[in-house]
């Protein structure tokens, strides 16, 4: 299998990266750890690849008065170790360090860990074999192999780092065309269609993700259940962010990867704000996750495991955060 | 014996090529050949009603264009079964079976050539199950096979009923089996060159048996053996993918010879999963009748094989499945029912540990379970059914050495069993089984009546000695273990052998490396031609000049000289006379036993293998650093089969939708555990030094010693492979609310 042909541009400024990627047949290559083997399957055949390796703003990690703000070039071996992220911020180092493999790690970076495709058995295969069944909904065909009376793309999210800065309020900053930025909270980055997850207007580029300083007593971490102890994708991520005072939990954020189209924010954390730390709120918590995760057939393993190990997750999420040190 | 080299830790020779890059695969000797690509089919099981090249043809670029017109000699591993053509016929009985060819100057080129072929196809009912292919009203994948049943076998040694009526405990279990797949590190490749001016044909490929290959290839170009020439360079991996001659190897030669030119093929990982010739889809239903002293007294064993589109050794792992449960315990009856069964899936073939592991997961298992209602140790149980050598088992398996008594010794003290069994906490585990397996069949599949294997070795004035050998290195270390039997016998340095392999051009014919033959035939021959090589330069200066000065005293007599060594099996060794008795003979069988302890995470059902403790009777270890290499390879692609692989094909088109290295789910480094390798010698009186092979023996007792260990953790007997934790969980979910319902009757 072989990559389609393209020109490679490399730009040395932001401006003019977004430029070119506005231009058509244009696309983002970051790290490629994600890009590559796409293309290589067939998965897109883009007549310009822009690199951003080039661009060093976008490699700064570095801790301001507002918190830490988080360069999209950053590779994530360096999320994994960084110190700005230790302590109430830990989850995104967390889910950092369990993405693929040391050798991806050194080359992925966070924004294309963000962007990153989504992903299913019936889409992450040869041009033959997607031939061979009709292509599918989100790539050259009509039918979601998934669900085929529908007429939405299933294809599953599975970057790790999304739910984990989800979780802890980060917000992006895209840049656009003409110098406009915007900034956004994180989960609107996302939208809920697996044949285009990414809300990214055409040539704009995620520059940086901005993790707003904790609130006090704050700590986080993240979760993941996988085929394989290492390279494999998510089949179910769980990133959580608590706060505790005087026993109590007073601030829950949850976020899960892996089993929907988009990181899902958990919704109806605030209603478990109050109580205590205990089995019957991991209960209630897991009822939530149960509910709210919706994975479909887009993985070799059963879409249901994926629904309860992400349930067992949270339970044991929450264990440890409540009871391990702040 | 120990030697001064046999018996030593020795680096393989040919590992520093493969460690610094300069070792070069097939896929690296194509630079300047025409491309070649393979059209395939869309569909699993289809008529092929019209095929039209003319425009690929007319393609500006393009050298060859050749359809299953090209040739109509089908070929098949065994001569009985031939029902393959390298591109099809009529007919395409699975996704991804070849249907035209292409040779160009370039890649894109041949790919934009594959495009222009149309084919007009009928789709035909597909079966992708033994069940579906079983059934009177599926459609006959091949006309002389009714309800796709390819062989079907019956045996039936001693007395079955009276066993089962002397028997304290009779126990019966149902077991199932994904399809498993060698995912061997080098995708499949092949290059082959064509002389028109001479009409010789050359190919390099990637094949474990060069010989098999050459046979083909003369059969199906209708080409004089005499015209062909078979390499086997640098190959990354076999585990019996690579046994038989594949269609890619065909379709190179027949480009070539169309082309008149040099033509590569190279397959993607996706291909070369579809290409298989691994492990069928296995169901099997198991009767043991066993004595309240653990002793076996009759096994009663049905086998269901999903062997895929053609024959390929299907025939021959049917067979091993039955003849494999003899010969590591006693058992004083057996009957074994077996059915081959043909389905639109890419063909099955030999994979290590052939026809064997998933019968031997079905035994082990159940044997441990009626040893625990017994209230036996697992340990006794095996050792109440130990065979004592010479043994003839029931089939006419002949047994000369056997060290299992050993290796359940070692395993049982290495691990701590006898301290920990049953006592470790909730969720951990200890489990234990034994295993065997052939070192080479006694019958190899071409029966020519020559030996069973030739060495020749080769001395000049320089005073090297060069080995000549057929056999295949393909990463098991042969060629390096057939170096050491020479420098042991002559008595001189390792440094002063090469070894030449795999050329058939140079080296005599080998059987090839399959069913663990190299190190006891082909090692055999070697001591033969060295033992022959040191009379000889005895004869000339005496025994006790030294290597040099003989070396000159016999060429000055005789000039530049090879000897040769053989090898053939004792006729006592080659088994019984009834129908599929040449399958499970052998002159050695290894022994294995092995403990495994795992780590279970009952909320997620995550298995964890925390460490294995194996021995194994390998006879003798010439090489000890390789013979713990290969068990503990043997071990983990056990372990990949129980945690995790499978393969599986997408209906109605036989999509394959594990095809490829992230979905097919063999463990990485991080999953792989400590494994403690002890080597247990038994000296077999006729393996060289009393070597057996090493390298297949301990696999199939790894998944039956994890399913034990799960029991032990949790209480719940697997009886489905792979143990994913999907599968674990639904089954730790089923308990608690079985759990839940026998609360809620009570209450």
């Amino acid at each position: 299998m072989r990559l389609p042909e393209f020109a490679l541009l490399r730009p040395q400024m932001l401006a003019e990266a977004v430029r070119l990627a506005a231009e058509p047949g244009a696309q983002l290559l970051a790290g490629g750890t994600d890009l590559i083997a796409n293309l290589r399957h067939g998965l897109g055949a883009p007549r310009r690849l822009v690199s951003l390796e080039g661009l060093t703003a976008l490699q700064a990690l570095e801790r301001g008065a507002g918190g830490v703000r988080i360069g999209a070039g950053v590779t994530l071996a360096r999320i994994a170790q960084a110190p700005e992220l230790a302590g109430a911020c830990v989850a995104a180092r967390e889910a950092a360090a369990s993405v693929a493999g040391p050798a991806h790690r050194a080359a992925a970076t966070l924004g294309g860990n963000l962007c990153q495709d989504t992903r299913c058995v019936y889409y992450n295969q040869s041009e033959a074999w997607r031939r061979s069944n009709g292509y599918c909904l989100k790539l050259s065909g009509d039918t979601c192999h998934v669900a085929p009376q529908g007429n939405i793309c299933h294809a599953a999210y599975c970057g790790d780092l999304a739910p984990a800065l989800i979780a802890l309020d980060a917000e992006a900053e895209i840049a656009g065309a003409a110098g406009a930025a915007r900034s956004v909270p994180l989960a609107d980055l996302y939208r809920d269609d697996g044949a285009s997850p990414v809300a990214l207007a055409r040539g704009e580029i995620v520059a940086a993700v901005r993790v707003p300083a904790p609130a006090p007593a704050t700590r986080s971490g993240y979760a993941k259940a996988r085929a394989r102890g290492a390279i494999d994708f998510p089949l179910a991520g769980v990133a959580m962010a608590l706060a505790l005072e005087a026993g109590r939990i007073v601030r829950l954020r949850v976020a899960l990867t892996g089993t929907n189209s988009r990181p899902v924010l958990l919704q109806g954390t605030d209603e478990l704000c109050g109580r205590a730390p205990d089995g019957a709120l991991a209960d209630a918590l897991a009822r939530l996750v149960r509910k709210q995760a919706g994975p479909m057939r887009t993985t070799v393993v059963a879409a249901d495991y994926r629904r309860q190990v992400a349930a067992a997750l949270a339970g044991r999420l929450l264990a440890r955060l409540a009871g391990g040190p702040p | 014996m120990s030697g001064t080299v046999a018996g030593h830790a020795t680096p393989l020779i040919d590992g520093v090529e493969k460690v610094t890059g300069r070792a070069r695969y097939t896929a690296d000797l194509g630079f300047s050949a025409l491309w070649g690509e393979i059209l395939r089919s869309p569909h699993a099981h289809a008529e092929i009603v019209r095929v039209d090249t003319s425009r690929a043809r007319s393609l500006a670029g393009v050298r060859a264009v050749l359809t299953g017109d090209d040739c109509d000699v089908p070929y098949g591993i065994l001569p009985i079964a031939h029902n393959e053509y390298p591109l099809a016929r009529k007919r395409v009985r699975y996704w991804g079976e070849p249907v035209a060819a292409v040779a160009a100057d370039d890649e894109k080129t041949a790919r934009a050539a594959l495009e222009l072929i149309e084919v007009e196809y009928r789709p035909l009912p597909a079966c992708f199950s033994a069940d579906q292919a079983l059934a009177e009203s599926a459609t006959r994948l091949h006309d002389d096979k009714p309800r796709n049943i390819e062989r079907e076998v019956e045996n039936a040694f001693g007395d079955v009923p009276a066993g089962f009526a002397a028997a304290d405990l009779v126990r019966e279990e149902r077991f199932r089996y994904a399809e498993v797949t060698h995912a061997q590190m080098e995708p499949d490749a092949a290059l082959a060159e064509y002389d028109a001016a001479r009409g010789q044909l050359t190919l390099q490929s990637v094949t474990q048996v060069p010989y098999y290959v050459h046979l083909t290839l003369a059969q199906c170009l209708g080409m004089s053996p005499s015209h062909i020439r078979v390499i086997k360079p640098f190959v990354g991996g076999g585990f019996g993918h690579r046994t038989e001659c594949l269609n890619f190897e065909i379709i190179a030669a027949l480009l070539a010879r169309a082309a008149c030119g040099t033509v590569s093929i190279e397959l993607s990982r996706e291909q070369t999963f579809v290409m298989h010739h691994g492990r069928p889809e296995t169901d099997i239903r198991l009767r043991i009748g066993m004595k309240k002293s653990g002793e076996i007294t009759a096994v009663d064993a049905e086998c269901v094989q999903r062997g895929g589109a053609y024959a390929g050794y299907g025939i021959v792992t049917i067979l091993y499945a039955g003849a494999l449960l003899h010969a590591l315990y006693r058992l004083p009856a057996a009957n074994y029912r077996g059915w081959r069964v043909y389905s639109n899936t890419p063909p099955c073939g030999p994979m290590r540990g052939h026809g064997s592991v998933d019968m031997r997961h079905a035994f082990e298992s159940l044997l441990d379970a009626m040893g625990e209602e017994l209230g036996l140790d697992a340990f006794a149980v095996r050792r109440a059914n130990l065979i004592a050598p010479p043994y003839r088992a029931l089939n006419d398996l002949q047994v000369n050495s056997c060290g299992l008594a050993q290796c359940l010794d070692w395993v049982e003290q290495a691990s701590g069993w006898k301290a920990r069994k049953g006592k470790l906490p909730r969720g951990r585990g200890l489990g234990m089984a034994c295993s065997h397996y052939v070192s080479g069949a006694a019958k190899p599949v071409h029966w020519t009546g020559e030996p069973h294997a030739t060495v020749n070795l080769r001395l000049d004035f320089d005073g090297s000695v060069t080995l000549l050998t057929g056999a295949a290195d393909i990463g098991q270390g042969s060629s390096t273990l057939l170096a050491m039997v020479a420098a042991e016998v002559l008595g001189i340095a390792l440094g002063r052998i090469r070894v030449v392999a795999t050329d058939s051009a140079l080296t005599p014919k080998d059987n090839g490396s399959y069913s663990s033959r190299v190190s006891f035939m082909v090692g055999n021959a070697a001591l033969a031609a060295a033992q022959e090589l040191k009379t000889q330069l005895e004869a000339a200066a005496g025994s006790g000049a030294c290597f040099d000065d003989a070396v000159h005293a016999l060429l000055a007599k005789s000039g530049p000289i090879t000897v040769r060594g053989t090898y053939t099996v004792p006729p006592a060794l080659q088994g019984g006379k009834f129908r599929g008795a040449g399958v499970g003979p052998s002159p050695g069988f290894s022994y294995a036993a092995q403990v495994v302890e795992v780590a279970l995470d009952e909320e997620t059902g995550e298995v964890k293998v925390e460490q294995v403790w194996v021995a194994q009777d390998c006879g003798f270890a010439i090489n000890p650093l390789a013979v713990e290499g290969q068990v503990q390879g043997a071990v983990w692609m056990g372990m990949g089969q129980a945690l995790g692989e499978a393969t599986h094909y997408l209906a109605p088109h036989g999509l394959p939708q594990r095809a490829n290295l992230l979905d097919y789910g063999f463990p990485t480094i991080v999953e792989s555990p400590p494994i403690e390798v002890g080597i247990v010698e038994s000296r077999d009186p006729t393996g060289p030094f009393g070597a057996k092979e090493a390298s297949e023996g301990a696999l199939a007792g790894f998944p039956p010693a994890l399913t034990s260990a799960i029991a032990d953790a949790v209480g719940i007997r697997v009886h489905e492979l792979p143990v994913s934790a999907d599968r674990l969980f639904e089954a730790l979910r089923a308990r608690r609310r079985a759990a839940r319902l026998k609360t809620a009757a009570r209450g």
